[in-house]
């Protein structure tokens, strides 16, 4: 949905008018604090932890995770049954947060829509770049007109508003968790495979790739050694937006009343009767709770997702 | 760049016919069959239903159903709602102009924002200012767009009543554009999403041009700073944004939906949701259609407008 | 009569996030009017920094922290930004390196010249327009008008670069500094555009300051030189002297490290040993001393000041070399003995043979169906021989061919013609499996090694990949012979550790041909490994590459542009133009008794560093642009640019003809030389053009 682009550190003249190299240190003359070589993943997490957001989006991104599926352990509540006489009781006493319109608690089905959304959003995300980065892999590998017509078929597929599909598959097919998982990836990885293709065909003419045919090397030995790896960064930050953009589809299908079911909930399905709330008086406990546990959710997970990206892009730039 | 646009036509009708194979799939997803979507009679008897299939059609092969089906479009014919009794093309003609003016004035005033204060971000980096808006950019990314419906409506039409709850409820163009007021709230959530988008990706691209060799060629030259951006650097940021608005009409026709069904203004979205609750699959399938087809000749604007503002994409 | 630029004492910083990098510590400079001051360093000295200081036009992160540059007497460090505004572009102009990203893509030409105008003049458009016609013509660019409403990406390199400097000097500067103006283009346009900013000087009597790397353009091309090392300058005087009577050790080093030093006896190069130090820490003491052959005890401690014992001839150091110039006449210092050319002897047998290859890289256009509208012909019926134990090189222009040559022996392309013989066997006609297998023998070195290393696999990884590929050896075996490899070109065993990010420029080019060693290959087919080397680095690599050609009795195919490396180190040359071997045969015959107009154009154009001999050159280069590849000119190739074309050479093409018994051969209708006839009599004298 809204991916950002790479993002710019000018700090550091963008690649070509390097008119200053900072000097590699002279390992080869045994000089300089030759520190142990580390891996590329510490390096990549030491810029990772050198964000402050990303800290606080992952510390943050726990604590959801924690408050979902720990929560209900500790504190208990009747999730399934009905209460009509507690009917949008304000919060108090025995609910903090109080009771939403059928007399649920809604700290407790904060908890449990919590689950609901992070499970579809996270699952979602994985189908969805799995699939689709496999599949813009293998157009872009390919090349030629097969990947003219895979591409083709992906535009035909981004053509279409996907609400409108999202709208209608849910009212064909009876929505619970799996299904949505499967509804939302199924419009997700569009986009994904369409990224992963020009990164592909990016990859595909650097010299190191064409080295391995050099060497006597075949297209598998290219694409699983050294394309895959060097792609994997992408798709890691693609796939971490995707949780974020996931968890406000559903939600947004949630609200619509078209997501999951009762007794089943998520965070947009909680909101779902909010406007008439709203009307009726200010039930402010039956809007914000939920509305901002997306957003602090979705501001974490974005964060952890910028984040991620710089890391990848320092460690594979540095001149 | 003659050559360019016919191979850009040339694929958008390669993509609509693929659409229209899949759109076409999808009626016969349909559960209980197309037939009895479109009768809408719980108890039709065996008999009438066989009478219906017959008469329309659905009992002839595929091909034939679709070619059928196609023809249908091309002469704008596409399909009847049997539970509005309307013809979907009239339903569009009731409905369309209205979301078209929220989309245009949703769209319009996201940019007159986004950009400019993109542009201002890239200026101005790393300062506070950059930093606010920058949060204000991450919170519009994270918040649904009903979300914003909802909030803008709690603080500004209940809890300090300035503007109505409700968008303007005209049946013409003309009856909504004279209630401004009611206009607001339902524009101001449409745009602001959108808004987050437009400006992070225009902060982007302005700070990728600023750091290029043409820009130091200008100062060069004794170019202000401010002649090196609004002559140079502009320019060039701006075709990334036209990509961006190419690829974004999907996101522009889910947040009609939603600001429609939260405003409770008469346009396509409201009817699109309302067909849903209605099992109105006619009306929901040929939205659809029309949506698509919107969107793949939006593209095609797009590319045009690339065109226009590239160069090296006009003379090969 | 005061300087037309003074530079006292400039320190230039640049504050990167990490540190502060002192690029320019304490330079001092000037440049009278109607001279060329010739600024010349490697990669870091700071050469560019500087120029960049002079226009205020400091990166992210650059400041001025000290010192005075004095324009017409006025200090513009002190200026306020508006008023520097005014210097710019008015005053003194600027062109850079690459002209294709040095202009803006999205608009003419004509308008961003006429920019120039317009932001210093009052004018209107219209006459800011016919000024822009004006200053282009002025630059030679051919129908001026028609050409100014023209996009940068519809001109060639060479045409962009004159556009670059009309925009420069539109409101006639009168000082021009040129960074590296020509280091993007080929040879012979390198010269048409350095005949042009010295025929504009002299014009409109500007000044020029030209910062390259490039000692031979310094040396054809300018008056004075300041020769800058580690943020300073180490040597300044007139050209002449320079290279007659270096002073610093580091010039002399830096002398000694260009294969043209070397190009007739075919030794060894010095190379300097180590790396420039780090100029975020820089050291307090003389910073060429860790690489100094000369170094003592007080190099160490004390940093020496620029002076010079005649007027006009300064250098920092304590000990310095070459001869005192005390007296006022002018010391020649002997010119090395001329060393009697090396006669090729018996070539050994022929490793690697092409025969008539061809190949055709299509041009497709049409929307949904990719219809083939032309090709683009890269390779057009080449042949030629590479002896077993020789280094052949393969020189010519960008679009000549040779890298695609190379790429088809290899096997990165698939020819459309012709045929390649190795080992009795045709490999273009043989099907993949087996060419797997044959692949060992011969290897490649790729141009940039950046881009050829897999940038997440560590160095032990990258180098034992091929053997893998190859299923050699079990584990052990192959640590084993990567650490021998390693030995090889003089990395450190723990490099098997490290990131290719890790390595820097010149290291990873030995990375990079231990790559293609470490299959034992019998040939290897080297892709302009030293182009994007410094100096001081070029000579080590290309050391490495002889030293490891006599121990492991290597062949090579040299591929690059530049003359002066294939002289040094080829056996065999063969001269590509356009898809067409032009010349082929020993190398000494090729390069001082060509027969094609072309070699003599390519040897004319490339810059020496020998004041004297540049000066002497009359021959007048290569006129005019390359032609499209589509559409090569009929017959000849050549002819289109060919002082010596006549109407059979459209007609008729030129085949191969022999010039000498060694194999020298060259195809034109009226050569430089005079061909040997079938009896097998000698050339005769040398025809000079």
């Amino acid at each position: 949905m809204t991916t950002l682009p790479p993002g710019v550190d000018p700090g550091l003249a963008h690649g070509r008018t390097a008119l200053v190299e900072a000097q590699p240190p002279d390992f080869a003359a045994g000089a300089v604090g030759a520190e142990k070589p580390r891996s590329l993943f510490a390096r990549g997490w030491e810029v990772f932890a050198q964000n402050k957001l990303a800290l606080a989006g992952l510390a943050t991104a726990v604590f959801m995770v924690l408050f979902s599926f720990v929560g209900p352990l500790i504190y208990r509540t009747d999730q399934v049954h009905v209460n009509l006489i507690n009917a949008i009781c304000p919060p108090g006493g025995a609910h903090p947060l109080g009771c939403d319109s059928v007399g649920y608690d809604v700290l407790g089905r904060l908890m449990i829509a919590g689950q609901t959304s992070l499970e579809v959003g996270a699952a979602a995300a994985f189908v969805a770049v799995v699939f689709g980065a496999l599949y813009g892999a293998i157009s872009g590998f390919i090349g030629g007109p097969v990947d003219s017509f895979l591409m083709r078929i992906v535009d035909a597929g981004l053509s279409i508003p996907y609400i409108m599909i999202l709208i209608i598959l849910a009212v064909i097919f009876a929505p619970n968790r799996v299904t949505m998982i499967f509804v939302i990836a199924a419009f997700y990885w569009l986009g994904v495979a369409r990224l992963i293709r020009g990164e592909t065909l990016s990859l595909r003419t650097r010299e190191y790739v064409q080295a391995v045919k050099v060497i006597g090397g075949g297209g598998m030995r290219a694409v699983t050694r050294h394309i895959v790896p060097n792609a994997i960064g992408t798709i890691i930050v693609q796939a971490t937006f995707a949780v974020a953009d996931s968890i406000i589809i559903l939600a947004s299908l949630g609200f619509l009343g078209l997501g999951v079911q009762a007794p089943d909930t998520d965070w947009g399905d909680m909101l779902a009767g909010g406007l008439q709330y709203l009307q009726g008086g200010n039930y402010w406990w039956l809007i914000y709770p939920a509305g901002l546990a997306i957003i602090i959710t979705c501001i974490a997970i974005n964060f952890i997702g910028d984040a991620l990206r710089d890391a990848f892009e320092t460690r594979l730039q540095r001149r | 760049m003659v050559g360019y646009l016919i191979r850009r036509v040339l694929q958008a009708l390669v993509v609509i016919f693929l659409v229209t194979i899949f759109t076409f799939a999808l009626q016969r997803l349909v559960p209980g069959g197309a037939v009895r979507a479109l009768i809408d009679n719980p108890r039709a008897t065996s008999q009438q239903i066989a009478f219906y299939t017959h008469l329309y059609g659905f009992d002839r092969p595929v091909y034939v159903q679709y070619a059928k089906w196609i023809g249908q479009l091309v002469q704008g014919n596409l399909g009847y709602s049997a539970k509005l009794n309307l013809t979907v093309t009239s339903e569009l003609a009731l409905y369309l102009p209205k979301t078209i003016v929220l989309v245009l004035l949703g769209t319009a005033v996201s940019l007159l924002f986004g950009i400019p204060l993109g542009l201002y971000q890239a200026v101005k980096r790393y300062t506070v200012g950059d930093y606010v808006l920058t949060g204000v950019s991450f919170i519009g990314y994270a918040t649904p767009t009903f979300f914003v419906a909802l909030l803008l409506v709690s603080w500004f039409a209940i809890d300090v009543p300035i503007f109505p709850p409700f968008a303007p409820q005209s049946t013409t163009v003309i009856g909504v554009l004279t209630q401004p007021r009611a206009l607001v709230l339902p524009v101001v959530a449409y745009a602001f999403v959108l808004y987050a988008l437009w400006s992070r990706y225009m902060r982007s691209s302005v700070m990728d041009n600023l750091v290029q060799d043409y820009v130091r060629t200008a100062r060069a030259k004794g170019a202000s700073e401010r002649r090196v951006l609004w002559g140079h650097v502009f320019r060039n940021s701006l075709t990334a944004i036209v990509t961006l608005l190419g690829l974004s009409l999907p996101t522009l026709v889910a947040g009609a939906i939603f600001i429609e069904v939260v405003f409770n203004y008469p346009g396509m979205g409201l009817a699109f949701y309302n067909a849903a609750q209605n099992f109105d699959f006619p009306t929901l399938l040929g939205f659809t259609v029309i949506a698509t087809i919107v969107t793949i000749l939006g593209n095609l604007l797009a590319d045009v407008s690339y065109a226009v503002l590239d160069p090296r994409v006009r003379y090969a | 009569m005061a300087p037309l630029l003074e530079i006292t004492n400039l320190h230039t910083e640049i504050r990167l996030r990490s540190a502060t990098v002192h690029a320019v510590d304490g330079v001092s400079l000037h440049v009278e009017a109607g001279e060329t001051l010739g600024v010349v360093g490697e990669s870091g000295c700071g050469k560019t920094i500087t120029a960049l200081s002079i226009m205020k036009l400091l990166p992210t992160g650059g400041h001025i922290t000290d010192g005075a540059i004095r324009l017409g007497g006025i200090d513009i460090t002190a200026l306020p930004e508006e008023d520097m505004r005014q210097v710019r572009g008015n005053e003194v102009g600027m062109i850079f390196q690459d002209p294709l990203t040095s202009l803006n893509p999205t608009m003419t030409v004509g308008k961003q010249i006429a920019e120039a105008v317009v932001l210093h003049r009052e004018v209107n458009r219209e006459q800011a327009m016919d000024r822009a016609v004006e200053v282009l013509d002025l630059v030679g660019m051919p129908k001026a008008r028609e050409r100014v409403n023209d996009y940068p990406h519809q001109f060639s390199g060479g045409m962009r670069q004159r556009a670059m400097i009309a925009m420069a000097l539109a409101c006639e500067p009168k000082l021009l500094i040129a960074d590296e103006p020509t280091t993007a283009l080929d040879v012979t346009i390198q010269k048409q555009i350095l005949e042009l900013i010295d025929d504009l000087r002299r014009r409109l009597g500007m000044a020029v300051i030209l910062v390259t790397h490039d000692l031979g353009v310094i040396a054809g091309r300018a008056d004075r030189v300041a020769v800058m090392y580690a943020g300073k300058i180490a040597e300044s005087t007139d050209t002449g002297t320079l290279f007659r009577n270096p002073r610093h050790p580091y010039t002399e080093a830096l002398f000694e490290s260009l294969p043209e030093s070397a190009a007739a006896t075919r030794e060894r190069l010095y190379s300097i040993p180590g790396m420039p130090p780090d100029l975020t820490k820089p050291p307090p003491a003389c910073r060429f001393a860790p690489r100094c052959r000369y170094a003592a005890d007080r190099c160490r401690a004390e940093e020496p000041q620029l002076l010079g014992d005649v007027p006009g001839h300064t250098y920092a150091c304590f000990y310095p070399v070459g001869v005192t110039e005390r007296r006022m006449g002018q010391v020649k210092a002997p010119k090395p003995e001329a060393v009697p050319m090396q006669t090729n002897g018996s070539a050994g047998p022929v490793l690697l043979s092409v025969r008539n290859l061809v190949k055709d890289f299509p041009v497709t256009k049409g929307a949904v169906l990719q219809r083939r509208v032309g090709n683009v012909s890269a390779v057009a019926d080449v042949s030629f021989d590479i002896h077993e134990g020789e280094t052949f090189g393969l020189v010519g222009e960008s679009g000549c061919g040779k890298t695609t040559i190379g790429r088809l022996i290899v096997g990165l392309d698939k020819p459309t013609g012709g045929s390649i013989w190795y080992g009795g066997k045709d490999l273009a006609r043989a099907r993949e499996r087996e060419y797997r297998r044959q692949r060992k023998d011969i290897q490649f070195m790729f141009q940039d090694s950046y881009a050829s290393l897999d940038p997440r696999m560590r160095a032990g990884a990258v180098l034992s990949e091929p053997l893998v590929v190859q299923r050699m050896g079990n584990r052990e075996q192959r640590q084993q012979k990567v650490a021998e490899m390693l030995d090889h070109v003089g990395l450190p065993r723990n490099a098997v550790e490290r990131f290719p990010h890790e390595f820097s420029g010149g290291q990873r080019q030995r990375l990079g041909f231990a790559r293609s060693l470490i299959l034992d290959p019998k040939l290897i087919v080297a892709d302009e490994p030293v182009s994007a080397l410094d100096v001081s680095i070029q000579a080590q690599v290309l050391n490495m590459m002889k030293d490891l050609q006599r121990d492991l009795s290597l062949t090579y195919l040299f591929i690059s542009h530049d003359l002066a490396v294939i002289r040094y180190l080829s056996n065999h040359i063969g001269v590509m133009y356009l898809g067409k071997l032009v010349e082929v045969g020993p190398a000494d015959e090729v390069y001082l008794t060509p027969a094609h107009p072309y070699t003599q154009g390519l040897i004319n154009s490339a810059p020496v560093p020998d004041p004297e001999e540049e000066q002497a050159k009359v021959h007048e280069g290569v006129k005019g642009e390359l032609p499209s590849a589509i559409n090569p000119p009929s017959g000849c190739r050549f002819r289109t640019r060919c002082p010596l074309a006549q109407d059979i050479c459209a007609d008729v093409e030129p085949l191969l003809t022999p010039f000498s018994l060694n194999g020298h051969q060259a195809a034109c209708h009226f050569p430089l030389q005079d061909p040997v006839t079938t009896e097998g009599s000698a050339v005769t004298g040398v025809q000079s053009s």
